[in-house]
């Protein structure tokens, strides 16, 4: 068990210590997700003649319009930036010729998993404090510290859901070695089923699908803490719903790494980049 | 359990797909695809503590074969037992049991520095943070490292980075080494620091068992007490240097060097003639070379024969009496 958090802890040191001889990469999560939801607030205004709005209000349960898209632009960069960076960490080791050492080595791979998902989560998380500054200082949009518990804990249980989903995408990503449209398409989907730029009661397919997606249950309870003052006893059942898909997505996700891991083993592909 | 073998290879085959090209990317594919066999029905023991050589040409299968020993690929048929551990059953336990390095470069983390590697490495061997700083320390001080360690990997030369890579082979002192090719691409310098390290030290000193690939004849005759000569897949003979060399039907080879085309088949057993900077090189197997000098020089024609020597056979010229074909390996000592 020591051992395995020494392994964590070096896999987390790597990992940083590599992100940090790349300064632009940490720019461009910080600001792109920014500047990406600006023309939607100009769109949102031109449209609407505002910053709320009282038809947006009736599907959203808040009419504003700004603060909404804000939210659904910080929780989904640090979705998008843990998947980019998960299936972009196991190309780079195969890049690099160290992906067949740690593969040959005798450590437990959830304990590299883990490793490689808490660097991700890491540098996530400085993302999204940048953005948040940002998005506090630049769009006025408010926190109050009462808030931050809730929305941590909720959080916490997105994060839970995506390391299954991002271990997922690292078993894949040694079988096709590149895993950039993978994450491009998910990332999609993720944008037109789920409630990142608009309420998703626009449209009853789209209603339909969001509610096999995790983002879905995380944004309405954090939008339902900071933009409505609810409270975690209001909002439990996306909780638990949250927490439910956390199992189910953990163990699909290892399930695939360890089968994925298999059969690149078997089919020579762990060796070829 | 076998105390006497530390590797114990049994009918080891495998199987790779190579599919067949589209005329087209979306075209229908031009022939069927194929399985290639890269290592086919390998038997093998190598005896603890030995140093043993696996001799072939590039292709021959001997990386892939190493990648299987070490538990990174899965055997399509047959298994390996290292150090008593069975490497499809318990590939963690023998795992434990291997140090393993390959040739090329980019198997480090250039961004890193040396130590930072290391302990990288350690870790995923399930060392301690202390365990891990002594094994560095010691490793770094023998290499000569430890000046540099550090500096980014990037910064170092290729003898350098090559020393890090067999660093991290002991970084959990394993009781067998796989060592792929470990002076491929060195100075001469280094290419003699390794090998020496390798012999005197890992071997001789700790007792280490090791698996040497190489396809540098003259370093697996120096090193290795024996030398498995893989070819196709195939292993085609197992013994020792002195052996192998004494295995050759005749004791004496004529070697020819000359400017311009001299055709000499049919001169002799055996004929095998290569390019060395411009200069013919024509090695002639002959059960008495004396005999056939006159013919020699009586084919030689037009081209001007440099130099006649009278040589003993090396294991080139084993692997051609094996195979038929040249191991192409040229040999980078001072």
């Amino acid at each position: 068990m020591r051992n395995d958090l020494f392994l964590i802890k070096e896999e987390i040191k790597k990992n940083i210590k590599i992100l940090l001889c790349y300064p632009v990469e940490i720019m461009f999560w910080a600001i792109f997700p920014v500047l990406w939801v600006i023309p939607f607030i100009f769109q949102g205004e031109a449209l609407v003649g505002g910053v709320t709005s009282s038809e947006f209000g009736k599907l959203a349960g808040t009419d504003q319009f700004i603060p909404f898209v804000l939210i659904g632009a910080i929780i989904s960069t640090y979705l998008f930036s843990s998947l980019y960076g998960m299936g972009g960490s196991i190309r780079m080791e195969s890049y690099w010729g160290t992906l067949e050492y740690i593969l040959g080595s005798p450590a437990r791979k959830i304990s590299i998993l883990m490793g490689k998902a808490l660097s991700e989560s890491i540098s996530s998380t400085l993302f999204v404090a940048t953005q948040m500054v940002i998005c506090i200082f630049g769009f006025g949009l408010t926190l109050t510290v009462g808030k931050i518990l809730p929305i941590l804990l909720v959080m916490l249980l997105l994060v839970a859901g995506l390391y299954g989903m991002a271990i997922a995408l690292a078993g894949v990503t040694l079988q096709i070695k590149e895993s950039r449209s993978l994450v491009h398409t998910i990332e999609y989907l993720f944008y037109l089923f789920s409630p990142i730029r608009y309420p998703v009661g626009i449209h009853p397919m789209i209603a339909a699908v969001s509610v096999l997606i995790p983002l879905t249950y995380a944004l309405v309870a954090i939008r339902g803490i900071w933009l409505l003052n609810q409270s975690v006893s209001v909002l439990w059942q996306y909780v638990a719903i949250l927490a439910l898909l956390d199992v189910v997505f953990i163990t699909f996700g290892y399930s695939i790494f360890y089968f994925m891991e298999k059969k690149v083993r078997k089919s020579g592909v762990v060796a070829q980049y | 359990m076998d105390i006497t073998n530390a590797i114990v290879a049994e009918g080891i085959v495998k199987v790779f797909k190579k599919k067949a090209r589209r005329k087209h990317i979306i075209g229908p594919k031009i022939g069927k695809d194929e399985l290639v066999y890269a290592v086919n029905k390998v038997d093998m023991k190598v005896r603890k503590g030995e140093l043993f050589g696996l001799l072939g040409p590039n292709g021959a299968g001997k990386t892939t074969l190493v990648k299987c020993l070490s538990a990174l690929l899965l055997p399509n048929e047959g298994t390996a037992v290292i150090n008593g551990h069975d490497i499809v059953e318990d590939p963690i336990a023998a795992r434990e049991s291997i140090g393993i390095t390959t040739g090329g470069e980019r198997t480090l983390y250039w961004k890193l520095s040396g130590r930072d590697n290391l302990r990288y490495f350690a870790a995923l061997y399930g060392l301690s943070s202390d365990e891990a700083n002594q094994r560095i320390d010691y490793l770094m001080k023998i290499m000569g490292l430890l000046d540099k360690q550090y500096e980014r990997i990037e910064k170092y030369s290729t003898g350098m980075r090559q020393k890090v890579s067999i660093c991290r082979a002991l970084i959990h002192d394993p009781p067998v080494l796989l060592l792929d090719e470990p002076t491929l691409g060195l100075d001469p310098s280094f290419s003699r620091f390794i090998r020496l390290f390798i012999k005197k030290d890992l071997n001789e000193k700790q007792g280490k068992t090791i698996l040497l690939t190489t396809h540098y004849m003259d370093e697996a005759d120096q090193l290795c007490d024996r030398i498995a000569i893989m070819n196709q897949g195939k292993i085609v003979a197992v013994d020792t240097p002195e052996n192998l060399k004494k295995s050759i039907p005749h004791d004496e080879v004529l070697e020819v060097k000359c400017l311009g085309h001299a055709d000499f088949e049919g001169i002799g057993q055996r004929v095998y003639s290569q390019s060395e900077d411009g200069v013919q090189v024509h090695r002639i197997h002959s059960e008495n070379v004396e005999e056939i000098m006159s013919e020699v020089i009586k084919a030689a024609d037009s081209a001007k024969i440099l130099s006649m020597n009278v040589t003993k056979p090396t294991l080139e010229d084993v692997f051609i009496h094996l195979t038929g074909t040249r191991l192409t390996g040229e040999f980078n000592e001072e």
